[in-house]
């Protein structure tokens, strides 16, 4: 069996259902997992990289994240059993209250996700309060923070001016996310970064996790 | 009201004047963060009306409705579900109002905020369900044709259309949102601009073309791909320009001027019904208006 072409068709072709005899085979045959984990990675990059291109659009990226969840999925008790740091990070991700924009926010949750990253997607119409409360309980690397509409990009800043009072800025990567959303408002704000798109969040995730 | 001649009567004629953006007003006048505009239809009629009139003023022969996130599904996400039917017949008194006997009003209807898979879990009949309910309530309180618009997904624009055709022997205009991408003009679900006006001219559009996202210096060089496919009359309603937020405020790069100069452009290319997306407002329509086209 060619490991790599086979991962790569199951993801790029958005085959959950192969995905995860994929998985189950590598398991039940004893083979080395984390050869299929690296060539579902790759997989779920080149689609990334398809969809920058104008490629793929967002049905079949969202089915190539679904495919990679599903293998990944069965994968995950013998990771978690393995070595615990195998996952990239934790992620607590939402769209800020008020706002109630969620197909940006949930891709990039996906793609995270898929990439293998522990993620807790909160929704949309966040409050601050759960953001906060939620990335303290699970010991977060990254929060995330989505706003789709310039009124409610303000939400971005009240958090992370909580976290500040908290004295819990420190503690936490956070990336902002949404159409209105610049570099500039970044640097204003004081978060640690935002991304074009889907694709490049996630590479900037892992950039900030050093991974 | 007079025996006035149909909106389609009137593209035989001379080009069109839309509106151009109202949320990004609203918002500009106090709307409260994540609030549905749709509820200053009843809490604050006078900033909807008098939004209307400047347009009209300005030269627009037809505004939209603040209805565009009136449909169930839409404002279930907001939990004012209850109040579908009273938000869209004011909506429509309200621009009623200030309409003279030669301006039209589109009763808009924009997506429902839900997805078919792999991106949601919404249905066909989910949409059928919204649109029907919507339309038929804009229908029964006179609007003069449809604006369907903002669509992203070709699946939930070609069930929009379908079934306000089903209420109502109105007009309907159908508008889809285009990304540009380094292979050309397609939405973000995938469907290209061919797909995108066939579908919609079977699904019995009277009107069909783009608007959103883009601004009008990237919309020029889709109007010509839309009239490759089809000769029914083309809308242009562009933003202006590409957001910027600049200190903390959104701006739109695009001067009222530039937007006009580049609205000639797609008259030229062959649209016919031109107006203003996110970012314009009735300074653009002014512009346009000042083209004598």
């Amino acid at each position: 069996m060619n490991i790599e072409k086979e991962c790569k068709a199951a993801i790029l072709g958005g085959n959950i259902l192969l995905a995860k005899e994929l998985a189950e085979t590598a398991i039940t045959q004893n083979l080395d997992i984390y050869e299929f984990i690296d060539a579902f990675l790759k997989s779920i990059r080149e689609a990334g990289d398809l969809f920058e291109e104008g490629e793929f659009f967002l049905p079949e990226l969202m089915r190539s994240a679904e495919a990679m969840k599903a293998g990944m999925t069965i994968f995950m008790p013998i990771i978690s059993k393995d070595k615990e740091d195998r996952a990239l990070g934790r992620v607590v991700i939402g769209t800020i209250e008020g706002d109630i924009h969620d197909i940006g926010k949930t891709l990039v949750a996906s793609l995270l996700s898929a990439e293998g990253f522990e993620v807790y997607d909160l929704g949309a119409d966040v409050p601050i309060s759960t953001f906060i409360d939620k990335a303290v309980e699970v010991d977060a690397h990254l929060i995330c923070i989505s706003a789709l509409l310039t009124t409610t990009m303000v939400g971005q800043k009240r958090l992370i001016d909580k976290l500040i009072e908290k004295n819990l800025r420190d503690r936490f990567k956070i990336l902002i996310g949404g159409a209105p959303v610049s570099k500039h408002w970044v640097e204003e704000i004081g978060a640690d970064g935002t991304a074009e798109n889907a694709v490049s969040a996630v590479k900037l995730a892992r950039k900030l996790v050093n991974r | 009201m007079v025996n006035k001649s149909s909106i389609l009567e009137l593209i035989d004629e001379r080009i069109i004047i839309l509106d151009g953006a109202l949320g990004s007003l609203l918002i500009s006048q106090g709307l409260p963060a994540g609030m549905p505009p749709e509820i200053w239809n009843i809490t604050n009629p006078d900033n909807i009306k008098r939004i209307h009139k400047e347009y009209f003023d300005a030269g627009s022969d037809v505004v939209l409705t603040n209805t565009f996130g009136g449909s169930r599904l839409k404002l279930l996400a907001h939990k004012q579900g209850n109040s579908i039917e009273e938000y869209n017949k004011k909506a429509v008194e309200l621009a009623r109002e200030v309409c003279s006997n030669e301006g039209y009003i589109a009763g808009d209807i924009g997506p429902s905020g839900v997805f078919l898979p792999p991106v949601g879990q919404a249905t066909i009949e989910d949409f059928e369900e919204n649109f029907a309910e919507q339309s038929q309530i804009l229908s029964d309180a006179e609007v003069d044709l449809f604006f369907i618009e903002t669509m992203v997904d070709l699946k939930e624009a070609e069930t929009a259309v379908k079934v306000a055709k089903s209420v109502s022997n109105l007009p309907i205009f159908a508008s889809i949102t285009y990304q540009k991408t380094k292979k050309g003009y397609y939405t973000i679900m995938g469907d290209s601009v061919e797909q995108c006006v066939n579908v919609l001219e079977r699904a019995g559009a009277d009107a069909i073309g783009a608007n959103c996202t883009i601004g009008s210096d990237d919309m020029i060089d889709l109007i010509p791909q839309i009239k490759q496919f089809t000769q029914l009359p083309i809308i242009s309603k562009p933003n202006a320009g590409k957001p910027q937020l600049i200190q903390g405020e959104t701006v739109y790069q695009a001067s009222p001027k530039e937007f006009a100069d580049d609205i000639l452009q797609m008259v030229k290319s062959g649209s016919c019904i031109v107006g203003g997306c996110c970012g314009s407002n009735p300074e653009f329509i002014k512009e346009i208006k000042q083209l004598g086209i």
